[in-house]
């Protein structure tokens, strides 16, 4: 094989791997947290306390991670496309950690009891202070998995 | 004279005299969509929160710039980092009043077009805003609805490093408000 062929050869390998490379890249799906490790495991009553103590610290500290909130359900809330979110924290309390559940962990929903405590993993989405002081601060998160449920 | 007193007030309530004032969501949806040159954009967020104030006509909205979910990872990822600047913007928020507020029967079912005007405030830019929409009174529910364009230049969103988005951005808002109990 000459020296060209050599090159060509090495070329085309490197153009198709990179092409490859960016194809995935561009086609990459968001993943399901299920398999990822939580950068951080807290009570929803503890993330509520920290968040109303100093909210720009907190944020800094969770806005875009990865989190697994442990708390009593108080409502299951179902929007009119059928998504639900499982609203965390004290009944008494306004303000809850609310959590969007991911779209392919739905059927999960139907396990879930009101009262019950859960723990739900999912992806800190931010804070969002109520200003009308009609309807509570909720700590939110998406793509939301349940980890457990106990009774 | 009694039994007057309560038919009367059983009669005001059920044709909503005594109905509430406040309504709201904490899972609207809002999504925009984009014309682009490879693919075009769309995202939703459906953890929206509205509050409106039926007598007044004041209407507000509040969203998580980290909430939107797109289709494909990589979109997620540029529209946070290099577009919306999430981290140092973390909130998108809308407070107005409904104008035409008075013409709108709230205590019967029926659709109304609705004339809102106010300051919508994006990437931290707050800007004036007057956008139709419509209400749909279902029995104790309010339906909102709402589709309307913004300008990437007018919030300061940069579109210069890929130029590969369209600067006019379409909104749509779908939010199911429940009477809010004190």
């Amino acid at each position: 094989m000459s020296r060209k062929t050599i090159l060509l050869t090495v070329i085309v390998l490197a153009a198709m791997t990179g092409g490859v490379f960016i194809c995935k890249q561009f086609n990459r799906r968001n993943p399901d947290l299920s398999n990822l490790k939580p950068a951080y495991v807290v009570q929803a009553d503890e993330l509520i306390k920290e968040f109303s103590n100093n909210d720009s610290s907190a944020n800094l500290k969770y806005l875009g991670k990865i989190v697994s909130v442990e708390g009593k359900i108080k409502k299951i809330d179902r929007d009119q496309d059928g998504y639900y979110t499982v609203v965390l924290g004290d009944s008494t309390e306004l303000s809850s950690v609310r959590c969007a559940l991911d779209s392919t962990h739905m059927k999960d929903a139907a396990k879930l009891r009101p009262i019950s405590s859960v723990r739900v993993k999912g992806y800190f989405t931010g804070f969002e202070k109520d200003e009308t002081g009609l309807v509570g601060s909720d700590l939110k998160l998406n793509r939301c998995v349940i980890e457990k449920q106990n009774k | 004279m009694r039994g007057i007193t309560s038919l009367i007030a059983v009669t005001l309530f059920s044709t909503g005299l005594f109905a509430q004032d406040k309504f709201y969501t904490k899972i609207g949806k809002i999504s925009f969509y984009s014309e682009a040159i490879i693919e075009n954009i769309e995202a939703h967020n459906r953890s929206v929160t509205c509050v409106l104030d039926t007598k007044t006509g004041n209407i507000q909205f509040a969203v998580q710039i980290k909430g939107f979910e797109f289709e494909k990872a990589l979109m997620q990822e540029h529209f946070n980092e290099n577009y919306l600047e999430s981290d140092k913007y973390p909130r998108a928020i809308f407070k107005g009043q409904i104008v035409n507020n008075g013409d709108i029967n709230y205590t019967q079912d029926g659709v109304s077009q609705g004339k809102v005007k106010g300051q919508l405030t994006i990437h931290g830019q707050t800007r004036d805003v007057e956008v139709n929409g419509k209400l749909t009174i279902q029995g104790n529910r309010i339906l909102i609805s709402s589709d309307f364009n913004i300008e990437l230049p007018d919030y300061k969103i940069k579109n210069e490093k890929l130029q590969n988005i369209s600067n006019k951005i379409k909104i749509t808002v779908d939010c199911s408000l429940e009477p809010l109990k004190s």
